[in-house]
């Protein structure tokens, strides 16, 4: 008994450890902003550029994420096919690479050297130093957090209810929006806002491809570099509090499921 | 009316072959086999749930083959239930009735009507995550029942119920059969209830039907000894028939010696050599001393033990063998049963069927 608790000791020191180093450089550059640099970064229009361009490109990506990767998503949980374990393999591929390494992949696939990106250019369309760079940055870096939650979110869903909603009558995307989607929708969601969040704190895959116009977390980098560690602070913190409010609603999503 | 005809399927590596099988309209067919035998496939067949690669399936006079599950027309009852969480019981039952264009007061009435029938009126408002097993089974044939199908295929429908739920489902399923006038198909793995239900009796093993009849005529005349043990004809006894005497009115069977270690019957057979003898437990009469009768064999036997269930008591005897037998429990006390006497077991030779 006494033993236990030594161990329980242990272990709540151990993490107590972890959490500070969580906690503290977070609140350390929360306090350090002065009033007057925070009010003069929120009248900055580059920074309020930056920002409304993150928000922009991340949103777009998210969505360009979700029409290509939720019905792939659904096909991984519910249907047996060869290859489907290398597919699965494929779509999580980005996470093991590093990103200005995937940042260098990316121009050399997209850049007008190369046929694709070529094309693309003749049709108007041209990434390297461009704001679509920016958008097929983050989908490539955030895709494999969508597709993997949402194909949890639908492997959760019992498939037999589909049959009995089928069963009774549905066609199969009448059952898959009557049962399977209300049900997985709210983990599906979840996916959406991580991926999304994934997007905003994008930085090595774009400072590559696209350095300006500047995302939030380039516009940051490039304070820091030109001017030092007092004029990145404050952009630093307005980053770090859109980062903090998406992560408050995806805990309260996540609360509401389990209750 | 259900027909299949050589239906075949593989669902990964699990393989169903050449399932024919006939169900008249009105019916009840029971599908009996060990769990892994491919019962549950076998009803997603007929549901249009689990793609077939040959043969044919007819429901209610009509080639379904093609025809997707929200066409067929066919209910179906999982063991599991799957009632949706995300709605109430009265939107569970009401579901199939959503699509079709139904007035909310039809509907309404709809879902009302099967509640009192199946006793669970004070559910509705309810969700289904809290409901006892015995309830979500009736929300689950309230469900399976509201569109008013001609068929209703039903999953192991008793499987995890106590037993008193199951003999109330078992009562009612069988009044909402005749009254109604659907055809059910029921898979069990239970062959008593195979006996107390089923008109057409069908037993599967490795996802291919071995013997198909009247539940009387599977549960006499099983054809293999798999069937024979696994409908729980309690004496399956290997041995050797050898031809003992020639053949009778009827050419076909003649009389014959049963022999098996430490045991000798007189049997009637219809061929020689390796068999299994099948003695139904109720078939095995005991008494005190032995009467002389020709046309019985009379087994010298030790009671092991006694088992009682109800009205049968259960004997274990020894007769060089071990065997059961089923006396009435009345006879049980009469005789004065107790383990360790030494009987007499005498059965007609026309009561041991060898397959």
């Amino acid at each position: 008994m006494r033993r236990m608790q030594w161990g329980h000791l242990l272990t709540a020191g151990l993490g107590a450890v972890l959490v500070l180093f969580i906690v503290g450089p977070l609140l350390r550059l929360l306090f350090r902003a002065s009033p007057a640099g925070l009010l003069a970064a929120f009248q900055d229009p580059e920074l309020g550029q930056s920002i409304a361009l993150t928000l922009f490109t991340a949103t777009t990506a998210t969505a360009i994420g979700i029409v290509l990767g939720v019905p792939l998503a659904y096909l991984l949980a519910r249907t047996r096919f060869p290859g489907r374990r290398l597919l699965q393999g494929i779509i999580d591929l980005p996470v093991v690479v590093p990103h200005p390494v995937a940042g260098i992949a990316l121009v050399l696939f997209l850049g007008r050297r190369s046929p694709l990106g070529g094309a693309l250019a003749e049709l108007g369309l041209e990434f390297v130093s461009h704001v679509p760079g920016i958008v097929a940055a983050m989908l490539f870096v955030s895709a494999p957090i969508l597709v993997s939650g949402a194909r949890e979110a639908f492997a959760a869903v019992d498939p037999h209810l589909e049959r009995v909603a089928r069963s009774l009558g549905d066609r199969p995307w009448t059952a898959f929006r009557r049962v399977t989607l209300p049900l997985a929708g709210r983990g599906v969601l979840a996916a959406t806002v991580l991926a999304w969040a994934r997007s905003v704190s994008e930085f090595g895959a774009i400072v590559v491809i696209t350095y300006n116009p500047k995302v939030a977390s380039v516009f940051v980098f490039d304070r820091f570099t030109s001017f030092g560690l007092g004029a990145a602070i404050p952009a630093a913190v307005i980053l770090l509090l859109v980062a903090l409010a998406v992560f408050a609603i995806v805990r309260l999503l996540d609360t509401r499921e389990l209750e | 009316m259900i027909r299949l005809e050589a239906v075949g399927l593989r669902v990964g590596t699990f393989e169903l072959r050449d399932i024919t099988l006939d169900v008249p309209r009105g019916g009840y067919g029971l599908v009996i086999g060990p769990s892994g035998s491919g019962k549950t496939t076998l009803l997603e067949a007929v549901a249009g749930l689990a793609p077939i690669k040959s043969g044919r399936i007819t429901v209610q006079g009509e080639d379904v083959t093609n025809r997707p599950p929200e066409r067929r027309g066919v209910g179906v009852v999982y063991q599991r239930y799957h009632l949706f969480p995300h709605f109430s019981v009265a939107d569970n039952i009401g579901y199939g009735l959503t699509q079709s264009r139904h007035l909310k007061a039809e509907r309404q009435a709809r879902v009302h009507e099967l509640a009192a029938g199946l006793g669970i009126e004070h559910l509705l408002e309810r969700g289904v995550r809290h409901l006892s097993g015995g309830e979500a089974q009736r929300v689950a044939l309230a469900r399976a029942l509201a569109p008013r199908p001609h068929t209703l295929l039903l999953d192991e429908p008793f499987a995890s119920l106590d037993p008193a739920t199951r003999q109330d489902m078992r009562h009612l399923l069988r009044t909402v059969h005749e009254s109604q006038g659907i055809t059910v198909l029921q898979v069990t793995h239970d062959f008593d209830e195979a006996l107390r239900l089923g008109d057409v009796v069908a037993v599967m093993a490795d996802g291919a039907i071995v013997q198909r009849g009247t539940p009387e005529e599977v549960f006499r005349y099983p054809n293999s000894a798999f069937v024979a043990r696994f409908i729980g004809a309690a004496n399956v006894i290997a041995g050797m028939v050898t031809r003992s005497g020639s053949a009778g009115i009827d050419t076909r069977t003649f009389p014959a010696e049963f022999r098996s270690d430490g045991l000798a019957l007189d049997v009637i057979a219809d061929r020689e050599g390796p068999a299994h003898a099948v003695v139904q437990p109720e078939d095995l009469v005991l008494s005190r001393e032995s009467h002389a009768s020709s046309a019985r064999n009379h087994l010298a036997a030790v009671v092991l033990s006694m088992e009682r269930a109800g009205p049968l008591t259960y004997v274990h005897l020894d007769a060089g063998r071990r065997l059961l037998a089923a006396v009435t429990t009345q006879s049980a006390e009469t005789m004065g049963l107790a383990a360790g006497d030494r009987i007499v077991a005498t059965v007609k030779a026309t009561a041991i069927h060898l397959v």
